[in-house]
């Protein structure tokens, strides 16, 4: 209960109202598992997998909610951590929104010229084809305008990169950093005694 | 790993999440969020679909954290995946899509486990809705869990395999031939 009750306090972090925005957000992801649970448990379960369910959502909401990619990928060149990982993940998380708009502006021009979505199993399987189709064949023609701008960027594995604007990491952070590493460890060992 | 292999990475799983735009439109009980990786390991061997399979769930675990865990399942998809390009199972929809109902038992079998012990089977609503049917049918509550798992995997994968069929088929072959596994995976080389 307390790792929960810290998790959701947690999100209340990037100030008054945006932290309110993010705590609802979390309560709002949370709510429907404790319906799903209720349904397929008893009082006692619900509770136990619920709490671990609310911990696991308000740390990644506000995960989400805090971490700008570009200074992710800038603190893991700073360390010296591989930058493909960074940009695998950067680049995902950019893509995404992209490819989704491109998504929509198929739906909307294939309705446009006639496809309908709704009917029998096998008509829709039938518009999702012809919804998905020019998707992904439009994203995999990206590919090759992506690799052309990472060559000539020099991204190469195992080259060393100079981060531009490295996030500052204080001595406060560090030693929070430790000490939230000792504390997991601490509760796997009381956990499992 | 070339340049080309790893721009494929980033785009395969945006495909993963961005399918459920599509999905939405037409109104049918599928995730497609193991597209990417299917595509990803037919274009270009295990290695590059592994990685997109794990792109893809650390992404989508910054929109629903209950993604995580299920990485594994991932990680199979793609291995199975690579068996099924090697053996040229793409070739066609009759071929493709035994092997992806294949690949909804193996799936399910996989992420009945996780859901079970960590989820307590509630990763999503239509899963816990399904779960509630099988424990509503007499099964006990892991073979409910399963009864879920099986029901949403087993015609997903088997949609995935077909569509990945589509895109492999439709794909100029100039363009194809830029990824090493793409010709082999339909049986044209």
């Amino acid at each position: 209960m307390w790792t929960a009750a810290v998790a959701l306090l947690l999100t209340l972090t990037p100030g008054w109202r945006p932290g309110l925005v993010v705590f609802r957000t979390a309560l709002l992801t949370a709510a429907p598992f404790w319906v799903f649970l209720r349904l397929l448990h008893d009082v006692p379960t619900t509770i136990a997998i619920g709490l671990r369910i609310t911990t696991m959502v308000a740390s990644f909401v506000w995960l989400a909610a805090t971490l700008a990619p570009d200074r992710l990928v800038e603190a893991t060149v700073a360390r010296g951590w591989s930058v493909t990982a960074a940009y695998l993940f950067a680049a995902t998380i950019t893509a995404v929104p992209t490819l989704r708009d491109r998504a929509r502006r198929i739906v909307e021009a294939q309705r446009c010229r006639g496809l309908s979505p709704r009917g029998s199993l096998g008509n829709r399987l039938r518009a999702l084809r012809a919804l998905a189709l020019p998707l992904v064949l439009s994203a995999l023609h990206d590919v090759d305008e992506r690799a052309l701008a990472l060559e000539t960027r020099g991204m190469v594995s195992g080259a060393r990169r100079t981060p531009l604007a490295p996030p500052p990491d204080s001595a406060v952070e560090r030693a929070a950093r430790w000490a939230l590493l000792a504390a997991c460890v601490a509760a796997l060992i009381w956990r499992f005694k | 790993m070339s340049i080309r292999l790893l721009a494929l990475i980033p785009v395969a799983a945006a495909i993963s999440l961005a399918l459920s735009a599509a999905v939405d439109a037409v109104a049918l009980p599928l995730f497609l969020d193991t597209t990417g990786t299917i595509l990803a390991t037919t274009l270009a061997g295990p290695g590059v679909g592994i990685a997109t399979g794990v792109v893809t769930s650390a992404v989508n675990t910054l929109r629903n954290p209950t993604f995580w865990p299920f990485v594994v399942v991932q990680i199979i998809v793609a291995l199975y995946a690579w068996a099924a390009a090697r053996a040229g199972l793409f070739r066609s929809f009759r071929t493709a899509v035994p092997a992806g109902l294949g690949l909804g038992v193996i799936a399910s079998l996989t992420s009945t486990p996780i859901s079970y012990l960590v989820f307590g089977c509630t990763t999503t609503g239509g899963i816990a809705l399904t779960t509630a049917l099988g424990k509503a049918l007499g099964l006990p509550p892991l073979g409910a869990c399963f009864f879920g798992s099986f029901l949403s995997d087993f015609g997903d994968k088997a949609v995935t395999f077909a569509l990945v069929t589509s895109v492999l088929h439709a794909l100029p072959r100039r363009t194809a031939a830029r990824f090493p596994w793409a010709l082999r995976a339909i049986g044209a080389a």
